[in-house]
């Protein structure tokens, strides 16, 4: 499997080349387009195996859909164009053994034995850090490709790391957090418009978004004609 | 009548601007509302143009029925034009063949082409591009946009693209609206679960231009901030 990563950053869409057996598993709707060898399977489950009806409830849950898409190359030189629906960019990672935690809607595609499931977060983390209370959790060998909303940059967080909430695009579960405020005080963390943050300890990987999708629609909404 | 003309399309794909340099007396035709500036030597006229029948068929095909034309009436000049939308601008030269467009995808053109609406019959119902296309024909330059950056693909056999992302394609290609391979079997409730829906397969030899992103899934999450209405 060989991957390209086209028209970044707003617009970015994944190209997979795939030779016969090959598979990708994607987000529901992410296909753009495809060559005729490839043949798609619509389950509840990840590949080869575990999951069924639960996992794909806990998905719903995680702002994902209940199916997962899995397409399948037939013959050699196949290819495979994905992209997510909002304007962004893409990132990959690769995951050797361990496990990623992704914010709801950011998990576009996985490769190989990688086990998508839904994980809880705890009741604060979900009632103030603006994300959902459940998040999509990847682990096992192989290649996992999120989506952001605007650019996404990486950070190696060693010790201690504040991330403001509704730009955490994912995290590996080496790192812990919890939800604390931004200032000393309270009113004015609130006051400097950041309100709470999430704050990372530990050792790992930590993806974040440029942008805040619920911020945004919240600007725009209120100007759209009422429903 | 000079078919070909002097352009440059710059910022691409995001933001991406098409600027075309006039020679005294030259035309070029656009869209209403794509002119972002333009030289002081240079003329608008707003009119129908190609006829009654051929703005109708634009106007099916997603498009205004008005069609501006910029001439360089005093002199040398250029003129710039901008998508309504984020997005990419891409150039084709019609040599006497037609380009497919997907609604509204229309953006400018040089004298020698004529754009107007194609009915697609059943097809277009299902493919949700709408029942009429729109068709470029004749011989010189269009220019057309998209919603996200545009990729090419040069078909030789078999390839298929979610409905959604079409932006053009040249017409020796033939199309039509299917399942994706592997949701056939399972009948139709693969095929409303899968999320992807239908597909159009093009077969044959030619260019296709598709789009990376769709405006759809995001009008439908943008809904959800939408006030509601008191009663």
């Amino acid at each position: 499997m060989k991957y390209q990563m086209l028209c970044r950053p707003a617009a970015t869409a994944i190209r997979f080349h795939l030779d016969q057996g090959e598979g990708i598993t994607c987000e529901v709707g992410a296909m753009i387009a495809m060559s005729s060898g490839l043949t798609v399977n619509t389950t509840s489950k990840s590949r080869g195996g575990a999951g069924g009806i639960i996992k794909g409830i806990k998905r719903m849950f995680s702002g994902e859909s209940f199916f997962l898409n899995h397409f399948t190359a037939q013959q050699a030189n196949q290819s495979l164009l994905i992209g997510p629906a909002m304007m962004g960019d893409c990132v990959h990672h690769t995951l050797s053994g361990g496990t990623m935690i992704v914010q709801g809607t950011s998990w576009l595609a996985s490769t190989g034995n990688i086990e998508i499931d839904t994980t809880w977060q705890g009741f604060t983390s979900a009632l103030f850090s603006g994300e959902s209370m459940f998040w999509v959790k990847c682990s096992g060998l192989g290649e996992l490709f999120l989506s952001s909303y605007g650019a996404i940059y990486p950070i190696q967080v060693q010790g201690e790391y504040t991330v403001d909430t509704g730009h955490i695009v994912a995290f590996e579960d080496t790192l812990q957090f919890r939800i604390g405020k931004a200032g000393k005080s309270l009113i004015g963390s609130f006051l400097g418009g950041e309100g709470l943050v999430c704050k990372f300890q530990g050792q790992g990987t930590l993806y974040c978004q440029s942008h805040n999708p619920p911020s945004f629609g919240q600007l725009l909404g209120p100007k759209l004609k009422p429903r | 009548m000079s078919a070909s003309l002097e352009h440059e399309i710059t910022l691409r794909p995001d933001f991406s601007l098409l600027t075309v340099k006039l020679q005294q007396g030259q035309k070029v035709h656009a869209e209403p509302s794509a002119m972002a500036s333009m030289s002081t030597t240079l003329d608008m006229k707003a009119g129908f143009k190609g006829g009654a029948l051929k703005s109708l068929g634009r106007m099916f095909g997603g498009e205004s029925m008005i069609v501006n034309t910029f001439t360089a009436s005093r002199g040398p000049g250029e003129v710039v034009f901008a998508p309504g939308h984020l997005g990419d601008t891409q150039h084709y030269h019609l040599t006497g063949g037609s380009l497919m467009l997907q609604r509204g995808a229309f953006m400018a053109h040089s004298d020698g082409v004529e754009v107007t609406g194609k009915w697609q019959g059943a097809k277009g119902f299902f493919s949700g591009e709408g029942l009429v296309l729109l068709k470029a024909s004749g011989q010189g330059d269009i220019f057309f946009n998209s919603y996200g950056a545009i990729l090419q693909i040069d078909v030789g056999g078999d390839f298929m693209v979610d409905t959604g992302y079409i932006v053009a394609f040249e017409d020796t290609l033939m199309y039509n609206v299917t399942t994706l391979p592997g949701l056939r079997g399972g009948g139709f409730k693969r095929l409303f679960f899968s999320g992807e829906g239908l597909v159009c397969r093009f077969q044959g030899q030619g260019k296709l231009w598709i789009q990376t992103r769709y405006a759809s899934p995001y009008l439908s999450w943008i809904n959800q901030f939408r006030p509601t209405r008191n009663n």
